[in-house]
């Protein structure tokens, strides 16, 4: 379980970003340009993005701006997020392949959807139930289809082996595949999923991820699949996309707007482009310039510090927008005591952190893991205001530990750009004065696998995370439950190899929960115990800055995590 | 230290007898080959300027620890309150005034003056140690293989040539994770900067001696067929005899050029390795790592981008000057 998903890369400004759903709309100084929905057809629109998609297989994307550019292109889903900016509705899933949006019985347990009529795939054939159920089934093949989300392995109701894992292999073996047709089934145009617990909000989850796709069985070729395209949507891939040159979408002939919910496919373009392999600075620099190659151009890629000045001085050529992420350090739990934890987090300078960042267009201070996006968010007693840090108060708790000062301290963060050095050198200023003596260790290559060892001699690691899906459940639990997370060769997404029974437990009754509401309540708990403990210090939530060409009516939605919103936007002549 | 016969021809006192004629011939006659050339290096006006920024450069940078460790270099410190809403400095030409006069960095507000002064300090060090490991290494390489021939020789040749055909930067760039885990794991160099810096100083020197190695060569193949070698085999001198007191003593013009060319050669060397993230590592600063950060800014901030760059390019011009000036002191036949 190694994949790097939902993660946000490096502390900086750097280009990967990755899953979830809920950015915000309402940026600190925008000027909300995303309710034009009344663009021109027509036009040809440039996607820059300075490094590879990972994947173009729907079952095996999971980094928010490509399942967002996907579901507005060429990948429908049973339900999907809307355009709206308003966060109520935005968060509200709507029918897109399915006729509504689903109807649950047994407490949650078990979801039945129907096919709309009249939708098709790029070949004309229609999209049928066995394509849901066979797009269903692709999940379990994690050898073949890695890197995309796996919340079905674990609540589909099929055996478990002695390991733990699913006795069904995928559909590329025979394993199991009479359990699997037992947890799945087909009846006309109806599917039927059915669950060992509770999932309540199972539309938000199959909205906000492309893990239910259908998927058409005569195509798949397996791991051969990871770069093709076949679409249901308004757009089809021209030719093959190229790893590490991108490709060109087209309109989709057998693609029916009227089976589609109004304004969240607007389609104005005719032809989108994705291009591959410029840097961030020259794309940067190139769109701030409205180079004339780009004035029909948009970018995955964001502002760099550096060319911020410039850039926010664009007038609406920029947008500034609040991103689902939250950047947070990891006290190694098995190393620093709660005395030295509390210490640590009283003594953490998030404003020189984020000034260093590039300043208060990069970054907000953060008072929760939890992005206050997702439903249920509340501040943690304890982070509300870190502000500059206290030393003086660290230290004093640091004395009345009584442990050995200086502390010796090693502090490990993804060192790929000099503002990560910038920013985590700003944090040892305060520290060093609090009483500890830190040590930066910046890993520059694999650094996921480095901090998941769980013997690492770091006292303190950097992470970033976005919900999958708007629920404090994809945040606080995968991250903290040491039961899903811990094991002697990887502590997974736990860095700080974090234990709590209490925390676990509230996590169990938060599943089991059959309503949202005691989920929250349950959560929020949990959450409150997670800043008792100490067991992170949450720094800030990225703002994203993008500049965009002039001849682009530029639009961004929460459903779009954050990056421009490939369903209104539209470029004029 | 031998006789030699050059040093014999100096040794010829004049003969006090007082007559102004003997003096003056006596004048003329007593100017060593040393003298010589140190007349002609002082005649040369842009090596004696080199020279100068180089002595400044040295003590400037023997200074610099002392200057931080009294206060009066603040290369760490943070001072965001000098930096606008876009964390750029504050004020004109990079937030330049009298208490940071190169400006401060952009995100930090680190005064500029220090972190270069100092960094210039290390990357020196780096360059300094390193190029006279690469100098030890291949010298005595260098003597064996001319003086013993043979055999030997042609093992020293061969392993010249392998260490030449190897992509030495790519080594230490692909081998710097390994390595780093080696030394400070297995032989307990101190993590963070010294291990880091030792190791670059080992890899510049592993790869930095063949040429030296083959310069060396040359000049013992013709010194061991002068007579005073000769002559020290007849008395039955050792080995070790005839390396280091016999031939080395011959070898200084040599090796006080190629040091004076190889050390530029290795600060820049070191400052494009901390530019690629192998060197010392921020936020201790060394000129390479200084360039790193300023060049992002090279449009915003052009004097936060200027400093390192031309402390960089003036130390390297002047080391190479004052080297190319040693060579024509030296060597005046081998002209320009």
């Amino acid at each position: 379980m190694a994949n790097t998903r939902k993660r946000l890369l490096a502390a900086s400004a750097a280009t990967a970003l990755v899953v979830s759903l809920a950015a915000c709309g309402n940026g600190s100084n925008d000027d909300d340009s995303s309710s034009n929905a009344d663009g021109e057809k027509g036009g040809t629109l440039t996607y820059l993005l300075a490094s590879p998609v990972g994947h173009t297989d729907p079952h095996r994307v999971y980094v928010g701006r490509d399942i967002s550019n996907f579901s507005r292109t060429v990948y429908r889903q049973l339900v999907t997020f809307p355009t709206a900016t308003d966060l109520e509705t935005a968060n509200t899933p709507v029918p897109d392949l399915a006729t509504d949006t689903g109807t649950s019985s047994d407490g949650g347990k078990v979801w039945q959807f129907t096919v709309k009529d009249g939708v098709k795939w790029q070949d004309g054939k229609e999209i049928t139930c066995e394509d849901f159920k066979y797009g269903a089934s692709r999940a379990f093949a994690n050898d073949v289809i890695t890197g995309g989300p796996n919340y079905l392995l674990s609540y589909l109701d099929i055996p478990t082996d002695a390991d733990g894992a699913p006795v069904y292999k995928g559909p590329y073996t025979d394993k199991g595949q009479a359990d699997f047709d037992k947890a799945v089934t087909c009846e006309d145009k109806t599917i039927t999923y059915n669950f060992k617990k509770a999932w309540p909000d199972f539309p938000l989850a199959i909205a906000a991820l492309h893990m239910l796709d259908p998927y058409r069985a005569d195509l798949d070729k397996g791991e051969g699949s990871n770069f093709e395209i076949f679409s249901n949507g308004p757009y089809m891939l021209e030719g093959k996309w190229e790893e590490n040159k991108g490709g060109t979408l087209i309109r989709n002939p057998e693609y029916d707007p009227d089976t589609d919910t109004t304004d969240n496919r607007n389609a104005f373009p005719d032809k989108i482009v994705f291009e591959i392999g410029k840097t961030p600075e020259t794309i940067n620099q190139l769109l701030i310039e409205d180079n004339a190659e780009v004035q029909a151009a948009v970018t995955g890629t964001r502002v760099l510090p550096q060319f911020i000045a410039k850039a926010s001085g664009l007038g609406d050529r920029y947008l500034n927008v609040e991103s689902p992420y939250v950047d947070y350090l990891v006290p190694n739990t098995k190393r620093l005591s709660l005395e030295v934890r509390e210490a640590l987090a009283v003594s953490t300078n998030v404003k020189a952190w984020i000034t260093a960042g590039g300043g208060e267009l990069f970054y907000k201070p953060a008072d929760s893991i939890v992005n206050p996006v997702v439903p249920g968010y509340q501040p943690v007693e304890q982070f509300k205001d870190l502000g500059e840090g206290d030393p003086e108060a660290a230290k004093a708790i640091l004395e009345e530990a009584g442990v050995k000062m200086p502390y010796k301290l090693k502090f490990t963060y993804d060192g790929a750009s000099e503002t990560a050095d910038k920013q985590s050198a700003a944090l040892k200023e305060t520290w060093d004065k609090a009483g500890f003596d830190v040590t930066l260790n910046p890993l520059t290559d694999a650094y996921y696998p480095t901090i998941q060892d769980p013997n690492a001699d770091s006292d303190v690691t950097w992470a970033g995370w976005g919900a999958d899906w708007p629920s404090a459940l994809t945040v606080t639990a995968p991250l903290f439950d040491s039961r899903i997370n811990l094991t002697p060769s990887s502590n997974n997404q736990d860095y700080g190899n974090y234990k709590s029974d209490e925390f676990n437990s509230l996590v169990d009754e938060a599943q089991a929960a059959g309503t949202l509401e005691e989920q929250t309540a349950a959560l929020q708990k949990a959450d409150a115990v997670l800043g008792k403990d100490y067991a992170y210090v949450p720094l800030e939530i990225s703002l994203f800055n993008w500049v965009h060409g002039s001849k682009v009516n530029f639009a961004t939605t929460p459903a779009s995590n954050g990056f421009p919103d490939l369903g209104l936007i539209s470029v004029t002549k | 230290m031998t006789a030699t016969a050059s040093n014999l021809e100096s040794e010829s006192l004049p003969d006090p007898t007082g007559h102004p004629d003997e003096l003056d011939r006596a004048k003329i006659a007593g100017k060593s080959p040393t003298k010589l050339a140190m007349e002609r290096f002082r005649k040369d006006k842009l090596s004696m300027v080199s020279f100068i920024i180089v002595v400044l450069y040295l003590v400037g940078g023997i200074l610099a620890p002392f200057l931080v460790s009294f206060g009066f270099l603040d290369p760490r410190g943070y001072n965001q309150d000098l930096l606008n809403k876009f964390t750029l400095p504050e004020g004109s030409f990079g937030g330049m005034s009298w208490s940071h006069p190169l400006g401060v960095e952009p995100g930090t507000g680190r005064d500029v003056m220090s972190r270069v002064w100092l960094g210039t300090t290390l990357s020196l060090t780096i360059a300094l140690i390193a190029s006279l490991l690469a100098m030890a290494i291949g010298t005595v390489l260098g003597i064996i293989a001319g003086f013993t021939g043979g055999m030997t020789d042609s093992v020293i040749g061969r392993l010249i040539d392998l260490t030449l055909s190897f992509p030495s930067t790519l080594m230490l760039l692909a081998l710097s994770a390994p390595m780093y885990e080696v030394l400070t794991k297995n032989v307990h160099v101190p993590e963070g900067d010294v291990a880091w810096a030792t190791y670059v100083v080992v890899f510049l020197a592993i790869f930095g001696w063949p040429p030296i190695a083959r310069l060396i060569r040359g000049q013992v193949l013709s010194i061991r067929e002068r007579e005073f070698v000769h002559a020290a085999t007849l008395f039955g001198a050792s080995r070790r005899r005839m390396y280091f007191k016999e031939i080395l003593p011959n070898l200084w013009a040599p090796l006080l050029v190629s040091f004076t060319l190889l050390l530029p050669a290795y600060i820049s060397a070191e400052a494009a390795l901390s530019y690629l993230g192998v060197s010392i590592k921020p936020p201790t600063p060394t000129l390479g790592n200084v360039l790193r950060d300023s060049l992002n800014y090279a449009e915003f901030d052009f004097v936060y981008f200027f400093s390192p760059a031309f402390v960089i390019a003036l130390i390297v011009v002047c080391f190479n000057l004052l080297g190319d000036g040693l060579r024509d002191a030296l060597d005046p036949k081998s002209g320009r």
